[in-house]
């Protein structure tokens, strides 16, 4: 089969739906003649689609949240780009306030097949308004569903279903994850909201990984393997609200020990939801308590040294799971 | 220029209804029936009818959370509506939202706003979704004087200036943000923030329904032959407070006389009257919204709460 990048999967899951649908729009700061997307995603769209389905904006997060907030009240489906992750903090009252309760103020009126894109993430230097995953913030707010892809297969997937989903999604792209590639089919597939992954079978110790985090699983996997002989099962749940309980317990089930592994920081992060439920719905098959691997709890520094001892990497999270199991 | 007799009675019609309706919210909201807040606009209901009148009823409008004149003029059930604001499930939102944020889809009433200011970069999504639809419509985004602060109001007349939206910005300019005048607020006139952006603007007496009505509908041909965004503010007073219990300390009691004085159904009637209408025909008009309203509280306190259910949690 074909392998194509991250981005690729993206540009070719809205484009499929763009010629679909005239109603599907992306709309964004440098999505069209400028820069096609300040990671080159929507690279080729413009040309290939035009004014009335690529639109360029001023930078007004509030206003081009709107505009997709609008349109989508008016039966259409954008995709709102924001350029990086962080500046959604400018438009949180079109997240909070408006997107997420339209439904439910509406007394089931209106819905909207929206979908704001988030590329976050570190690893680049890019410190503190540039690197963020922020996915756990957007977890407590009820009307928001949220997809978090690790790779090109989910991606596109995964964009296609958000597309066409009549609800507000937020879809988390890791800038680490733009060029990297993995096999993807030609002809068209959708992957629904809410079934996880197993991304490894193993029968030791369960991982569940979040977005970029899962290739670090399982790079850690592999060594853990070779060096202490530890069979680990990695979980990708690909989508946290909703979120595949089921998946992750049944290899608790497996494996009586629950590794999460996330590069949002661990104060009140997707861990510790996933640790409550896990608690709550399969205590009886934990040998050891739940161990959450995240970011350390402070701002994204600029500095590698810092950057590195704040962001989970392999050595990090082996040092951690040595620790954890007393290997 | 007069308006024809249907349109003047029509005009006098709604802003009754506005002012009935509202009398009759305050009356509950007395009696410990309403529960949550109320914002009446008792006194302005002028500028919601005047404008409102103005469209046609494929147009879209986004009323504030000072909004019920606004949506009962654009053809919102009062029955629905009522029921709606003491939260019964027969209500518009099916009783969960109140009175402050009302969504009607059957009239093309695309929700009112608790958070002031969030109308604007809606209003815009729904004017470009129009262009790029080829819809002869228009969107209507109604605001406070004091809402004209917010970033999102500037930010919105850009993106309508530089995309040529068809829309109309309607400044209900009540001299007051909740208890701050508009003057110690800005030292710019609301309408000017517009003029920066090259948009077409009027201004109007806002007690004056006639005055308001044929500037809006001047404004509403020109946005659909020129394709280009306006904005129209229109001056006048709430009576009552920021919420419905609010004693308002903060105003003068010359200035609320002044402006009572004022009253904009008083002087549209006065000025029917000057037309040679019979009183006979205003009775009627009355007489007809009285009924309304009293079928309205009927049903309203006939309905049922909503109960929960799971499908509710997202």
């Amino acid at each position: 089969m074909r392998e194509i990048m991250y981005s690729q999967a993206l540009r070719e899951a809205m484009s499929e739906e763009m010629r679909k649908d005239s109603n599907v729009l992306l709309i964004g700061e440098d999505v069209g003649k400028g820069y096609r997307g300040v990671f080159g995603v929507s690279t080729g769209m413009f040309e290939e689609f035009g004014e009335s389905q690529i639109i360029d904006t001023p930078i007004s997060e509030n206003t081009i949240l709107g505009t997709g907030i609008g349109t989508a009240l008016m039966g259409m489906k954008p995709i709102v780009e924001m350029m990086f992750e962080d500046f959604i903090a400018v438009c949180f009252d079109g997240i909070l306030n408006q997107a997420a309760k339209v439904k439910f103020m509406s007394g089931d009126q209106f819905n909207l097949n929206l979908v704001v894109r988030l590329p976050g993430g570190s690893g680049n230097g890019t410190g503190p308004h540039h690197s963020q995953c922020l996915e756990s913030i957007f977890m407590s707010i009820p009307g928001l569903k949220i997809a978090l892809p690790s790779n090109a297969y989910d991606a596109k997937g995964l964009l296609k279903t958000s597309i066409n989903l009549g609800e507000p999604v937020l879809f988390f792209e890791h800038k680490k994850l733009y060029k990297t590639k993995s096999e993807v089919p030609e002809e068209e597939y959708s992957i629904p909201f809410g079934k996880g992954k197993i991304v490894k079978e193993g029968s030791d110790l369960t991982i569940v990984a979040l977005s970029y985090m899962v290739n670090v699983a399982k790079e850690s996997a592999l060594e853990l393997e070779n060096k202490y002989g530890l069979d680990v099962e990695i979980i990708d749940p690909r989508t946290i609200v909703p979120l595949d309980i089921n998946i992750i317990g049944d290899s608790v089930k497996k494996t009586s020990k629950l590794v999460t592994l996330e590069e949002g920081i661990l104060r009140g992060g997707v861990g510790a939801e996933i640790c409550s439920q896990i608690n709550e719905k399969f205590f009886d098959y934990l040998d050891y308590p739940i161990k959450r691997i995240a970011s350390k709890n402070m701002s994204v520094p600029m500095s590698p040294l810092l950057e590195k001892a704040m962001i989970p990497n392999k050595d990090s999270v082996i040092n951690e799971i040595k620790e954890y199991l007393k290997l | 220029m007069d308006l024809d007799k249907d349109l003047s009675l029509k005009l006098l019609e709604k802003m009754l209804l506005a002012r009935k309706f509202e009398e009759e919210v305050y009356d509950l909201a007395k009696k410990g029936v309403v529960h949550g807040s109320v914002h009446l606009c008792i006194g302005e209901e002028a500028t919601a009818v005047g404008t409102v009148l103005a469209l046609d009823k494929d147009d879209y409008i986004l009323p504030t959370h000072r909004g019920h004149g606004q949506a009962l003029a654009k053809g919102a059930d009062p029955k629905r509506f009522l029921a709606e604001i003491i939260a019964k499930e027969t209500g518009l939102c099916k009783g969960r939202v109140g009175s402050m944020h009302a969504f009607d889809r059957e009239n093309n009433n695309l929700g009112a706003q608790g958070i002031l200011g969030a109308q604007f970069p809606i209003s815009i999504g729904v004017s470009l979704a129009i262009k790029l639809k080829k819809l002869d419509s228009i969107v209507m985004c109604f605001f406070g004087d004091g809402t004209s602060n917010q970033g999102t109001f500037f930010e919105s007349l850009n993106f309508a200036d530089i995309w040529n939206l068809p829309i109309i910005f309607v400044c209900i300019n009540n001299l007051y943000g909740m208890g701050t005048r508009y003057l110690d607020t800005c030292k710019v006139d609301v309408n000017k923030k517009a003029k920066i952006f090259s948009i077409m603007t009027e201004t109007a007496d806002g007690n004056d329904v006639e005055e308001i009505y044929l500037k809006t509908k001047k404004l509403v041909s020109r946005v659909k032959k020129e394709k280009r965004p306006a904005l129209i503010e229109c001056y006048t007073y709430r009576w009552l407070g920021h919420s419905a219990f609010d004693n308002r300390p903060y105003r003068p009691k010359e200035e609320v006389d002044k402006w009572k004085k004022m009253c904009p159904i008083k002087r549209h009637i006065e000025k029917l009257k000057k037309n040679n209408i019979k009183d006979k025909e205003i009775n009627s008009v009355k007489d007809k919204i009285d009924k309304i309203i009293a079928e309205a509280e009927r049903f309203a306190l006939d309905s049922s709460y909503p109960i929960f259910d799971d499908s509710m949690e997202q």
